[in-house]
């Protein structure tokens, strides 16, 4: 790893699946598309380990959450997009709730008022 | 989610990898990097892309299966580099499995697959007899009692079965006809292929299918249509699919129908009795209970419907009853047999698990460097232990599969060589239970055969095992593959003896008096009472055909009758000895080997009423009087109601049944009494099957309408006596044959291995002056010490078992001591060959190589 990664915080168990959710929001995307969303979107603070990426990816397909289809890059090439299933928008809004309430909570516990 | 999907995500799941590292890089390009650097970062950043692959995968295939997958391959892997190891075993395993498999199949169609009928645990046979006649049958009258008045029964069917003439297309032919009262098909249950079941009070005949095909030719014309049956016409009702298969009992106490599948069924009506009518048909009874009612109450039910219609209506039938389950009369007397078989074949399997044990065994302590090296690098003792397990049960799937060949081919013969030995066989199939059956074997022997190494292993200590540069040998092992040896050498030795006991017996029983030489007499059954006219031409062409020495006709006594002694104290009718009674010609007793014992036999003609007995009648009837000159009652002769008396004494013999002891037997003279069904006999100077189809054709221009059939020559009809007893032998002898062949790889594997082991030893030995003699003589008495602790025991657990065959050993005891010695002796004679092989390699050794290969 590099040194300039160093600034970088890695994700916490199990937050990438919320992220990844929260990416195909907006639209279908690519694998690549979406590690480098979340990214992007935090500032390059969160760094995605790109070889559980993938993992992730099936673990959703699994449970109904997301589902994918072929299409064809800017490049011309064979690609897969992966989409959120309407049982993935709800499931996004279950994690997203959960997410914010931990948040809250730690932060409470953090900076006592 | 669908198996599909998983299949569809994980695909693609390389090219997905591949795309999202051609993006980085091309990201890593756009920011400046060289296209080299680029995609290095790109792989960098990614990672570990196998370990990625494993873990999606991991999403969908649990963990465990892909290693399970990886053991197969592993253990496939390491079977190819062992070919000889591994068809030894796989060998091994199909012996044992298929051999268990075949059995079972059979025991699954005789003992467990239901009867093809209605309801068949509610089906029962209900039979009449006396205690002075084995004979199972009802009377017209009972069965009709019982239809009227039981409440206990559903249905009461009555059948008799017996030989018809069937005009077929060109030609008359003797065909198996099952003669049923109408209920029979509500319990049967039959649906015809072609045209309908005869109706109530119809005389009409259904054909099987078979029938239909061999003897119409398929025409399905004929259905609707009348044939000739025994000379008088009778439609044609219906053809029976080829799926009817109504199992019936043999036909009682007839002689003249050879065993196979019914060729029809004919319609009868059940009729009250004719007023002084002096014959009473009789039949064989079926019949289904009501749901809830047992045998017991049915039984008495019965017993007190016959008891009151006798007293009403006169004419008691046989005096005692019977009702038993239908299954019970069919195949009850083949169960003992088959679960011994059963327990034989287990015992080979225990040998073949014995033997495949030991050479994975040797195998474990030759790879043990190899185990301990992958327990050194981190697999855990579980995981290898599985590896283990998982060869064993990859060699016992594929032994299992290729025994599934081998119950096929076992099962294809036992139905070609004596499809009638044991009642149902032929319905034997490698069907859904039987599979099941080799699959719970296969595992269960795996798990078996594959604990005893594993269990090596656990124990194994891998630091000594890497750091033994000698030889690898596993804790216990040696002492462990001893005593495998031992256990199967007893277990063969058990086998061995039981199956010799069963041969010896089925010698005894099949050797033929000094001088019978049944090989040389022919027989043929004509049927349907012949005229005596007709009978006396066929004698007279019969002995004018060249090489014929003697021929003569029997009823072979297929009727019995009572015996009256002239002058003995008068009792009821019913309380009179019954005998076989047969009518006989004048070249009977010669031509089928019966020796005058004492007066004589029958000339060509007797003008005067006369009878000869046999021993067994003399014996029992006339202890220490001469009954030559004594007169007995013949009660069907032509002068009905006279005495006749003896003139001569003829010699037991079985002339048709083997298994049967010999009945005292009246013989009167055919021209004497009512022609009834006959047996020709000839005896020929030299081989009767090449002067059959002359006799045969001679025959056959007497009279078109009647078939001869089964020509076979007596000693034919001798052996088919004994088919069950041939089946149960010849099954046996194959399981001992198989045991002993086993137990002697067995010895052979451990002497061979511990040769190979002790080679320096020896080396060292002959280095020192040791004999090859000596050599050989260690060697072999290090493998008989392990026969001989093996027979011992042997002969321990065959003093105990084979009495569990006694009631099939015949003129033997189950302790005999010759048969003992001698299968122990077979045993012995394996074993030395056995060690022969590595005691000459052993002796054999060069001292110099032998020390210096280090």
């Amino acid at each position: 790893m590099s040194t300039e990664d160093d600034e970088r915080i890695e994700l916490l168990q199990g937050t990438l699946d919320l992220l990844i959710l929260q990416t195909l929001r907006l639209g279908p995307a690519h694998g690549h598309t979406i590690m480098q969303a979340i990214q992007q979107s935090s500032d390059e603070v969160l760094r995605v380990e790109q070889g559980s990426l993938y993992p992730a990816l099936h673990r959703l397909i699994k449970r109904g959450w997301i589902a994918f289809e072929h299409g064809t890059s800017e490049n011309n090439r064979r690609a897969k997009f992966y989409r959120l299933t309407p049982k993935g928008r709800k499931q996004l809004a279950i994690e997203t709730s959960k997410w914010e309430r931990l948040a809250r909570a730690i932060a409470r516990v953090l900076r006592p008022a | 989610m669908t198996w599909r999907a998983k299949r569809d995500s994980l695909n693609e799941l390389d090219q997905d990898i591949r795309d999202h590292l051609d993006r980085e890089t091309a990201a890593n390009v756009a920011r400046g990097m060289t296209p080299d650097a680029a995609h290095a970062a790109a792989q960098r950043a990614f990672g570990n892309i196998l370990l990625t692959k494993e873990a999606t995968r991991a999403v969908w295939v649990p963990a465990w299966a892909d290693q399970l997958l990886q053991d197969v391959r592993y253990a496939i892997r390491t079977f190819r580099r062992t070919p000889g190891f591994s068809a030894v075993v796989i060998v091994t395993l199909a012996l044992g499995i298929g051999l268990n498999t075949a059995v079972f199949s059979v025991v699954n169609a005789v003992l467990m697959r239901p009867l093809s009928y209605q309801q068949p645990e509610r089906l029962v046979w209900i039979a009449t007899y006396d205690d002075r006649a084995p004979m199972e049958v009802v009377i017209g009258p009972d069965v009709l009692a019982w239809r009227d008045h039981a409440t206990t029964i559903e249905r009461v069917a009555a059948f008799s079965i017996g030989s018809e003439r069937i005009a077929a297309r060109d030609e008359v032919v003797a065909a198996r006809i099952a003669t049923v009262s109408n209920e029979f098909w509500d319990l049967a249950g039959g649906a015809p292929a072609l045209g309908r079941l005869p109706g109530p009070d119809e005389d009409a005949i259904v054909f099987s299918h078979a029938f239909f095909e061999r003897a119409f030719g398929a025409d399905a014309s004929i259905v609707g249509r009348p044939v000739a049956v025994n000379g008088r016409q009778v439609v044609v009702a219906g053809v029976l699919p080829a799926s009817f298969g109504a199992e019936l009992p043999p036909p009682v106490g007839a002689s003249q129908l050879p065993p196979g599948p019914m060729d029809g069924y004919h319609a009868i009506v059940v009729q009250p009795l004719a007023p002084n009518s002096p014959q009473i048909r009789l039949f064989s009874v079926i019949a289904r209970l009501k749901a809830g009612v047992t045998i017991e109450r049915a039984a008495s039910e019965l017993a007190a419907i016959r008891t009151n219609r006798a007293r009403v209506e006169g004419r008691p039938g046989p005096p005692r009853l019977r009702v038993i389950p239908y299954a019970d009369k069919l195949v009850g007397h083949a169960r003992t047999p088959l679960l011994i078989l059963l327990g034989a074949v287990l015992l080979v399997l225990g040998i073949a698990c014995a033997n495949v044990a030991n050479l994975l065994l040797a195998r474990a302590s030759a790879r043990r460097r190899e185990i301990a090296i992958r327990v050194a690098i981190g697999a855990g003792r579980g995981r290898v232990l599985r590896q283990f397990m998982v060869e064993s049960l990859t060699l016992a799937v594929v032994g299992g599969a290729t025994g599934l060949l081998v119950a096929r081919g076992g099962l294809a013969v036992m139905l070609r060589l004596v499809p009638y030995a044991v009642p149902r066989l032929t319905e034997a199939t490698i069907d859904g239970r039987v599979l099941g059956f080799a699959l719970t074997v296969s595992i269960g022997t795996a798990v078996i055969f594959g604990a005893i190494p594993a269990l090596a292993v656990w124990r194994a200590n891998p630091k000594e095992s890497l750091q033994d540069s000698v030889g690898p040998h596993v804790p216990a092992g040696p002492r462990m593959r001893s005593a495998l040896v031992v256990a199967e050498i007893a277990l063969a030795a058990v086998l061995l003896i039981g199956a010799a006991l069963m041969l010896q017996s089925l010698w005894r029983i099949s050797a033929p008096p000094p001088g019978l030489s049944p090989e040389r007499v022919l027989t043929m059954k004509f049927q349907s009472n012949p005229p005596h006219q007709y009978m006396t031409e066929v004698i007279r062409r019969a002995q004018a055909v060249p090489g014929v020495q003697a021929a003569g006709t029997s009823s072979n006594g297929d009727v019995r009758t009572r015996l009256q002694i002239e002058g003995a104290p008068d009792v009821p009718i019913q309380e009179r000895p019954l005998v076989a009674l047969s009518a006989a010609s004048a070249g009977y007793a010669p031509a089928i080997g019966m020796r005058v014992v004492k007066g004589r036999w029958f000339a060509e003609h007797e003008p005067q009423p006369i009878c000869v007995i046999n021993e067994s009648l003399a014996r029992r009837h006339f202890a220490g009087q001469d009954p030559i000159g004594r007169r007995l009652f013949l009660p069907t002769g032509p002068q009905s109601g006279d005495f006749a008396p003896i003139v001569g004494v003829v010699s037991d013999l079985r002339y048709k049944n083997l298994e049967a002891p010999v009945e005292p037997e009246l013989f009167v003279h055919y021209e004497q009494i009512p022609p009834f069904a006959l047996n020709l006999a000839i005896r020929t100077a030299d081989d009767p099957v090449r002067i059959a189809p002359s006799i045969r054709a001679s025959l056959a221009g007497i009279d078109k309408s009647r078939p001869i059939f089964n020509v076979q020559t007596l000693e034919g009809v001798l052996i088919d006596s004994v088919a069950p007893r041939r089946f149960n032998v010849f099954l046996l002898t194959t399981f001992a044959g198989t045991a002993l062949l086993l137990a002697a790889i067995g010895i052979y594997g451990v002497i061979a291995f511990s040769v190979a082991q002790r080679t320096r030893e020896i080396g060292v030995r002959m280095a020192l002056g040791a004999e090859r003699r000596a050599v050989v003589s260690m060697v072999v008495r290090q493998g008989m010490r392990i026969a001989a602790a093996g027979i011992a025991l042997g002969i321990v657990a065959a003093l105990a078992l084979t009495r569990m065959i006694a009631g099939l050993l015949y003129e033997i005891a189950p302790t005999d001591p010759l048969t003992f010695a001698v299968a122990i002796g077979a045993l012995a004679l394996a074993a030395l060959a056995a060690c022969a092989g590595p005691a000459v390699r052993a002796s054999l050794v060069d001292p110099i190589v032998a020390l210096r290969c280090e």
